[in-house]
Formats: C-alpha cells, sequence, structure tokens
C-alpha cells in the first residue's frame, strides 16, 4: 500500500500563529460558520462527557450531602479520608498493582515473543487464544474462579483433597494471591497485544549484526533485543500499572470477602454496602485517586517522552525467526497451558456448574437442565441482554464516531480548538470507571429537571461513550496517520470536493480502523462492570449488573447459565472480527 | 490544452518566503519543469497551481481563467481547476482497483457508465495498463503505479498536468524509461505539463524550458540546451554537473557578430578567449566556465585551442563511460572528462585546451 505519512505539518504551524490553518483546510473549508458552529456542538459533547462529570465530582466532595439534596460545603469528605486505615488500602491498590504488572509483563514478554519471533508450531493459531481472555469479561472468569478456587467445595481442591487424601485446600482464591492471579489473566493477553506487534516489526537485521559481532544468542537478546524494546516495555509497564489501581472485579470477588480493600472496591462499599451511603467519602475519595492517576499518567508521560519505536520502520522485510528445535514444542505447550487455564478452565467451570442441580455437588443424580429453564423464563434475564445489545451497538458507535471526528480535526486539520478537543476526550483515561460512575451520578442528579437522564439507560450510555473514548480517539488517530495526505489532495485535484473526498477516500480507506475500534468498544461495553453498578436502576441492568446480583443471592447456578452465553457472544463476536478483518485485509 | 501565467507569485508561511515573486508563463502544449535542490519552493509552487495552497501573493491564471487573486481574495479551490496531477507517492487509493482509481475523476463528475468504460480503457491503453484494470491497487510495482497515476491524471482530459517528481521513487533504469515514455505522450497529446525535479538529467531529457529556482526565486528560465551552455549566473552554472570555474579578469570584450559577445580573459597563469551574454567593461571580475566533457587533454606544448593551461596530471578515475582526469593548473585543479581508451600517467606534464564555443563567461 502507498501509504506514507508526508509533509508533517506539525512541526510548523505551532511557530507561525499568524496562518490559522494548514493549507489544505483553509484553501477548503468553505463555511467556516459552520465549522465553527460544528466545533462548539463537539466541544460542548465533550464538555457534558468529561468536563462536568469531573466538575460535579469536585463539587460533590465538598458537598455534605448525597446528590440532590440540600447541604453545605465542607472539607468533610477530605477529611475523612485521611485515615490511618485508608494508607492500607492505598498501598494495598499499588502493591496489588505492581505485584500484577511483574509476573504479567514476564510473561506477556515471554509469550509474545514466541508468537513473533520463534518458529513454534501453528503460531497463528496460538496468537488468537492467547489474546482470547482479553475479550472475555473479568467477570465472567472470576465467578469462574470463584467456584473453581473456592477452598472447600472448589473444583481444584477437591481433586487435591482426593489425591493427597488430605483435608487441607491446596488453593484459597479469596486472598492476596487470588486477587493478584485474577488480575494477571486480564493483563497478560491485554500486554500481550500491546507489546506483540513491536516485537514483530524488530529490524532482525540488528540482532543479526550483533550475531556477526561476535555475541551469543542470549548476550544479543539482552544487549539488542530486550533494550531495542525498552521504550515499548516501559509504556506497557505503565500502562499495566495504571490499569491495575483501576480494577475493580478481582478485588470485588476475591478481595472482599478476605477483607482485602483496594481504592476502587472502598468507593463501591462506601455507597452501596453502608447502612447510610456516603456520598462525600465515596467523591472525595474518587477525586483524590483521580488527582493520583493524574500523577501517574505525567509521570509516564515523562518518562517516554522523546524515546520513539525506533526499530519500528516501515519497511517490509522479512522478521526472522528463531529455530527452537524440540524446544518449540515446549514452547508450544506453555502457551497451550495459558489458554487451558484462562479460558478453558473457566468455560469449563460454567458448563459444570450450569448442569448441576448445586454447585459444588457434582453427582450424576444431580444432573438437570432446570437452571437453564429458569433463566430463560426470567424476564430480568431478557431485558439484560436487550439492553446490554442495545448499550453495546448504540455506544460502540456512538463512540466511534465521536472518535473519529475528533482524531480527524486534530490529527488532520489546523482548526482552532483542536488541542481543547483533543484534551477534553483524553480525560477520561485517567478515570477508573468508578470514578467516572460517581462523578456522573452527581453529575445527572444535578441536572435540571426536565432532563431525566438518571435511572434511565441513557445514564449508562453516557458513561459508556465517556470511558470509550479515549480508546476510540486513539485507534482513529493511529488510522489517519497511516493516510497520507496525498491521498486526500489528489482526490481533490480530480475534481471531488470536501464531501466527496471524505466519503469515497477517507471513510473508505479508515473503516476497516473503525471496525476493529467499534468491536474492541463493544467488548468493552460488555465488560463494563464497575460504572454500571453504579448508575444502573430497575430496569436498566446491563447482563453483569444481572450476574453481580445472582452473585450476591448465592446463585451460583444461573451465574454459571448466564456466564456461558456470554462465554459463547464473546466467542462468536471474535471469530467474526477475525474472519472479517482477515478478509478485508488480504482484499486489499 | 491551455496556458498557465504566474505573475508575481509568492507564498510565505509565517516569516518565511517559500516561493518569492514568480513570473512565469507555461504556453498551451509545453513541458516546463521546475529544477531546483530540495527545499527551493517547487513543490510549493506546483501546488500553487493546483489550489492545494493559497498564494499569499500574486495571481494564478490557468488558460483566461484567473483562478487565484490574493489581492482581491479571488481563489478557485482545486476540483474546479480541471487539473490533473501525478503526486510523488503517486497517491493510488489503496481501496480501489486499478480501474476505479482511474475512473475516480470521471464518476466524481458523474460521466455516463459507457463512457468511464471507454475512457478508462483508452487511458490505460496509452499507458500500457489495459490488462492490469482489475488489479487491486496495491498489487502493482513502483512503475505500475505511476502509469496509473499519470492514466488517472490525464482521464478527464484535463487543462494542464502537474507532477511533483513523479520518478523519483523509481529505480534508476526504470526513471529513464518511464521518462522518455512520458516525454513522447506528452508530445503525441500536446499536453500543458509543469513538472518539479531536482534531477538536471532529467529536467533536461524532457523539458522544452528549464525553470531553475533557488529559495524560493526563479534563476533563470530557458531551453535545457541554452541553460546548461549558457547559464545566467555563477549558481546556475554551478548546479548542473561538475563544472570548471575559473576566476579571470576581463582583458578586451567585442561583439561577436551574433547573439553573443566574445571576450579575452586573463586569469592566473592562463588567458584565451570566451563568450558571454553581455558586455563587460576592460578590467571586470568574471567566472568562466568550462564543462569537463569539453576540454582535451594533449601533451605538453602542444596548443590548438582557443583556451589553454598547463599543468601535470594527478589523478585519473576509469569510469567506464569515460575517464575522470585531474590536471593540476597553477591557477587551479581541472576536471577533464576524457574518453575512457585515452591512456595518462599520473605526473605527466599536459596541456589542456578548450574550444571557445565551451567556455561561457558570467559576472561575479
Ligand atoms: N506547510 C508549510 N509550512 C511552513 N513551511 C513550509 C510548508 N511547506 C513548505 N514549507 C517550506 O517552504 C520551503 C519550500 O518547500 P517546498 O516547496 O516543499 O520545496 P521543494 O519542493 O523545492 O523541495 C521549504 O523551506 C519548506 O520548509
Ligand atoms: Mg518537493
Amino acid at each position: 500500500m502507498t501509504i506514507i505519512h508526508n509533509r508533517p505539518l506539525d512541526d510548523i504551524a505551532e511557530t507561525a500563529p499568524t496562518i490559522a490553518g494548514n493549507a489544505f483546510t483553509r484553501a477548503f473549508s468553505g463555511g467556516s460558520l459552520w465549522r465553527l458552529i460544528g466545533m462548539l456542538v463537539l466541544i460542548l459533547i465533550l464538555g457534558f462527557l468529561t468536563i462536568y462529570p469531573l466538575a460535579m465530582l469536585l463539587y460533590g466532595s465538598l458537598h455534605s450531602t448525597p446528590p440532590g439534596m440540600a447541604g453545605e460545603f465542607n472539607l468533610n469528605g477530605y477529611r475523612s479520608i485521611m485515615t490511618t486505615q485508608n494508607l492500607i488500602v492505598l498501598a494495598n491498590t499499588i502493591g496489588i498493582s505492581l505485584a500484577k504488572t511483574i509476573p504479567s509483563l514476564t510473561i506477556a514478554v515471554f509469550l509474545a515473543w514466541i508468537v513473533a519471533r520463534t518458529d513454534t508450531p501453528f503460531r497463528g493459531t496460538l496468537e488468537v487464544l492467547i489474546t482470547l481472555p482479553f475479550f472475555i469479561p473479568p467477570i465472567l472468569t472470576a465467578m469462574a474462579w470463584g467456584m473453581l478456587a473456592n477452598p472447600q467445595v472448589g473444583v481444584i481442591n477437591m481433586v487435591w483433597r482426593w489425591l493427597t487424601g488430605g483435608t487441607d485446600p491446596l488453593v484459597n482464591i479469596y486472598s492476596y494471591g487470588g486477587v493478584i492471579w485474577h488480575m494477571c489473566q486480564y493483563s497478560i493477553p491485554f500486554l500481550f497485544l500491546f507489546m506483540v506487534d513491536a516485537f514483530r516489526a524488530m529490524d532482525p537485521s540488528l540482532e543479526e549484526s550483533s550475531r556477526m559481532c561476535g555475541a551469543s544468542r542470549w548476550t544479543t537478546f539482552r544487549k539488542i533485543t530486550l533494550l531495542l524494546m525498552l521504550p515499548v516495555l516501559t509504556s506497557s509497564f505503565m500502562l499495566s500499572f495504571i490499569k491495575g489501581i483501576e480494577t475493580f472485579e478481582s478485588a470485588l470477588f476475591f478481595g472482599l470477602p478476605a477483607g482485602i480493600k483496594v481504592i476502587t472496591t472502598d468507593i463501591y462499599e462506601s455507597i452501596n454496602h453502608r447502612a447510610t451511603p456516603d456520598y462525600q467519602y465515596a467523591t472525595s475519595l474518587s477525586f483524590a485517586i483521580m488527582g493520583l492517576m493524574f500523577l501517574l499518567v505525567i509521570w509516564q508521560w515523562w518518562m517516554l517522552r522523546g524515546k520513539s519505536f525506533q526499530t519500528v520502520t516501515g519497511k517490509g522485510f522479512r522478521p526472522s525467526v528463531m529455530e527452537l528445535g524440540p524446544w518449540r514444542w515446549v514452547t508450544f505447550a506453555f502457551c497451550v497451558l495459558f489458554f487451558f487455564i484462562t479460558v478453558v478452565l473457566p468455560i469449563g467451570q460454567l458448563m459444570l456448574g450450569s448442569f448441576f442441580r448445586f454447585f459444588g455437588f457434582y453427582t450424576y443424580d444431580m444432573l438437570t437442565l432446570e437452571h437453564y429453564r429458569a433463566v430463560f423464563a426470567n424476564s430480568e434475564f431478557w431485558r439484560a441482554v436487550r439492553n446490554t445489545m442495545v448499550l453495546g451497538l448504540l455506544g460502540a458507535t456512538a463512540t466511534m464516531a465521536l472518535g473519529a471526528v475528533v482524531a480527524y480535526i486534530s490529527v488532520r486539520t489546523r482548526w482552532r480548538g483542536r488541542n481543547l478537543i483533543d484534551s477534553m476526550a483524553w480525560l477520561p483515561w485517567m478515570m477508573p470507571g468508578m470514578v467516572l460512575g460517581v462523578g456522573f451520578l452527581w453529575a445527572f442528579a444535578m441536572l435540571p429537571g426536565p432532563i431525566p437522564i438518571y435511572g434511565t439507560i441513557w445514564a449508562l450510555l453516557l458513561a459508556y461513550i465517556a470511558l470509550g473514548t479515549p480508546v476510540s480517539v486513539r485507534v482513529m488517530t493511529g488510522a489517519y496517520h497511516q493516510l497520507s495526505y496525498d491521498l486526500e489532495e489528489c482526490s481533490r485535484v480530480h475534481g471531488a470536493t470536501w464531501a466527496q473526498t471524505m466519503w469515497r477516500i477517507m471513510v473508505a480507506l479508515a473503516w476497516p480502523a473503525f471496525a476493529v475500534g467499534w468491536v474492541l468498544t463493544f467488548f468493552g461495553i460488555m465488560r463494563e462492570l464497575s460504572a454500571s453498578i453504579l448508575l444502573y436502576s430497575v430496569g436498566s441492568e446491563t447482563l453483569a449488573v444481572v450476574l453481580m446480583k445472582l452473585w450476591a443471592n448465592g446463585n451460583a447456578e444461573q451465574v454459571s447459565v448466564i456466564g456461558l452465553m456470554m462465554m459463547l457472544l464473546v466467542i462468536v463476536f471474535r471469530w467474526v472480527q477475525l474472519s472479517f478483518i482477515k478478509a478485508r485485509i488480504s482484499k486489499l | 490544452m491551455a496556458s498557465v501565467t504566474l505573475e508575481n507569485v509568492s507564498r510565505m508561511y509565517g516569516a518565511i518566503t517559500a516561493v518569492d515573486n514568480v513570473n512565469l508563463k507555461i504556453k498551451s502544449g509545453e513541458f516546463v519543469t521546475l529544477l531546483g535542490p530540495s527545499g527551493c519552493g517547487k513543490t510549493t509552487t506546483l501546488r500553487m497551481v493546483a489550489g492545494l495552497e493559497k498564494n499569499t501573493g500574486g495571481r494564478i491564471a490557468i488558460g483566461d481563467n484567473v483562478v487565484s487573486d490574493s489581492d482581491k481574495g479571488y481563489f478557485v479551490p482545486s476540483e474546479r481547476r480541471r487539473l490533473g496531477m501525478v503526486f510523488q507517492s503517486y497517491a493510488i487509493w489503496p481501496h480501489m482497483t486499478v480501474f476505479d482509481n482511474v475512473a475516480y475523476p470521471l464518476r466524481i463528475r458523474r460521466r455516463p457508465d459507457t463512457e468511464v468504460r471507454d475512457r478508462v480503457m483508452n487511458a490505460l491503453r496509452l499507458v500500457e495498463m489495459e490488462q492490469y484494470a482489475e488489479r487491486p491497487s496495491p498489487a502493482l510495482s513502483g512503475g505500475q503505479q505511476q502509469r496509473v497515476a499519470i492514466a488517472r491524471a490525464l482521464v478527464f482530459e484535463p487543462e494542464v498536468l502537474l507532477l511533483d517528481e513523479p520518478l523519483s521513487n523509481l529505480d534508476a533504469r526504470l526513471r529513464t524509461q518511464m521518462g522518455d515514455d512520458f516525454r513522447a505522450l506528452q508530445q503525441r497529446l500536446k499536453i500543458t505539463a509543469l513538472y518539479v525535479t531536482h534531477d538536471q538529467a532529467e529536467a533536461m531529457a524532457l523539458s522544452d524550458r528549464v525553470v531553475v529556482m533557488h529559495g524560493g526565486k526563479i534563476l533563470q528560465v530557458g531551453a535545457p540546451e541554452e541553460i546548461y551552455r549558457r547559464p545566467e549566473n555563477r549558481q546556475v552554472a554551478a548546479f548542473f554537473g561538475t563544472p570548471n570555474l575559473l576566476n579571470a579578469t576581463v582583458k578586451d570584450c567585442r561583439p561577436n557578430g551574433g547573439q553573443y559577445f566574445k571576450l579575452s580573459v586573463e586569469g592566473q597563469g592562463w588567458s584565451g578567449d570566451c563568450h558571454a551574454a553581455t558586455e563587460m567593461p576592460k578590467g571586470a571580475d568574471v567566472t568562466v566556465m568550462v564543462r569537463p566533457e569539453n576540454l582535451h587533454v594533449r601533451d605538453a606544448g602542444q596548443v590548438n585551442g582557443d583556451l589553454s593551461w598547463s599543468g601535470e596530471v594527478s589523478q585519473a578515475i576509469f569510469r567506464g563511460s569515460h575517464r575522470s582526469i585531474m590536471v593540476k593548473t597553477p591557477a587551479q585543479t581541472l576536471h577533464v572528462e576524457a574518453s575512457s581508451l585515452s591512456n595518462v600517467d599520473i605526473g605527466r606534464p599536459v596541456t589542456v585546451a578548450a574550444p571557445v564555443e565551451a567556455a561561457w563567461a558570467v559576472r561575479n
């Protein structure tokens, strides 16, 4: 493909403020009034999605009563979070996130290396299998692992007791180890996806020349490969660490029962598990964690400034793969084992759970289909399916459309205000779902009466769009960066108007990226629990919320049924996505 | 096909002047090349004609129609200028087949399908690509992409064809061949073409006239031979190849009968006759340009040219088609391109001579 990003304009206009907009847009934008109106609308939308909940968070943290009630302003919220107990919560949060990041990164690097740089058999298939857990909502694996590694009736411990004859459990998922173990299952494929292309794109001649200089394979790996990968490793580490601080499900399922609290579960608890919800406490804590995230993001940005991925060039070299000899079956087995633990075991557990009358009693006479019947007869389940689907379809479409527009304006135009909308769209990146949820709680409650968003499905939709926008902007930015300006300009010279060019060239070329982003966002919405659990109300439950409720009622059997359905949905979607995009690429 | 007129055209980027007061008239059917080092404003000039860039000063007209007048704030957008353009990257849209790419300008203008079909196939035939019509465009080699880009630019019978370094992404052999093919096509169809390149050989081989640019300004406009043999100043002289540039003083100046003046000049340890475009006063400092291929090496003392230097051979390099010989003279080391059959020994005393037509003087 002749996709070159030439005529980089970025380094120029900044120093020449006298010229508004780049040549291209200035020459072509017809009505600047329409452009102004468009930009204003965009700023309003983004402002409502990001600035408004943020401002409401600050407001709420200073306000003594729950949203929508008269109260006074004070600093009690901040005072109340300054406790030694919260210091432990903070230490837990950071410690757990670090403790899961290090093994995750190690394993992810190893997996990425296996898939990208060795001759392990069936690498293509393995790649699909390894990345599958990323698409499975963590709530499903959490529930499955809650059953698998339950100290009393978990299958793993039952098998262990049967094997050894002892009475002590082998593993207890309700522990620090359990929380970290569960987080890793999601982190590893996430980091793998983040890194694997960098491994693939590395110029092998850099390694080969090291070998020619007399370095052994291992020295080359340490001194060349690893160091070249350092920028990508650093950013993976930071990303994983930040995501770890935001994580909710693992700590909710395995931490809380064991008395291990992290910041997200603390916020959740103070609203949902106390006799009177302490909104000021929760909001102050949310605002404080946002401050922490802000510092982390700044730190990340500072660490990575000036580092570039020099190894990733556009040249079409064939990445050389390392011949492992018989060891390739070991690496193969490692990948399969990973897939087995992260996908097969949980799915197996859900199946087991769904077909037996009581969770934990797996005997022949306990086999039943009654749970399936119960679930299918449950109107709440069907409503949740409908809600999730509607939210997924609408949410993914709206998020990607917003991302496509924002990215276009910030990457390919010089319009005034483009930096503003870019930063606004990026804001939710620092907000964990839980925090954004709290912010929107306030935001919706403070809306004037005639706008009844709170308690409806639209509340969830808006939160999902806000949460998804940073990613959608990133995906589309990447896509636009790959399309050279020539492709657009060439169309103009040959007679197409701006609108025709948009439709026939830009949209036509960027839509595969749009589709990829769409599916990602859809999965994100299906997975979302932390904001949903705060913003749902009767009638607007999503599948994840229904699962949570059933789980809280101890109905592990119906949870298994619904979990299986969702798994099936994920696998079908992933399969469609893979075959659809493959077809698309081979056509190009 | 239409003419193109640029009147006092300028383009500023903030404080930087990328194009500075350019005046140029391209006649209908003429092939004009903008030539100059990278960053001299060629692309900017071309893009202003294309309407991809607004000129901050001056006027541009295509045919009889003004398309941009910065004083009046008048600007015709690109898509209404009826141009064809070949981009340096070719800008072949990767999501379309070859046929769709070429058909684009016609479909945009809502031509009936039968007409689209005929004209696209005609255009593809012109560039000998008709058998590739249904190919997905990413499956093309560089040379093929370039042909498709030309076909696409020509399919609508544009007023003017604009080309920005279209050959620079090809390898050397293909470059020459594609260049010759394109020149033949241009002459056959009488296309008005404005062509941008930094390659002097390409400019000379293709163009009717070459515009030499430097720092946003036009240094000289003329036929390739004119510019090569009779540059207006030292900069233009130095731009083509590696000429010998010698400092000298004018001893005498008289009309040559024709357009030129004949000068007698004297340099450090040498003297002789040469030509110049303008009359020069006695005692003026000039630069005399002699191209390496017009110099001859003879045995020492043997003088039968209008200009001669004596010196000794300091270096000789065999280059296949010719032999580069460096002769050290009291004035400076002269570069001579001799036949590759000639045999010279390093250190041998020789005389270097040139005919008067081969020596061209410009004012310093
Ligand atoms: N969009 C722009 N903004 C600022 N300066 C520019 C821009 N485009 C080109 N220039 C400057 O204008 C000059 C001429 O550029 P260009 O026309 O591309 O040169 P050429 O094609 O001859 O190599 C260069 O100095 C370049 O840096
Ligand atoms: Mg250029």
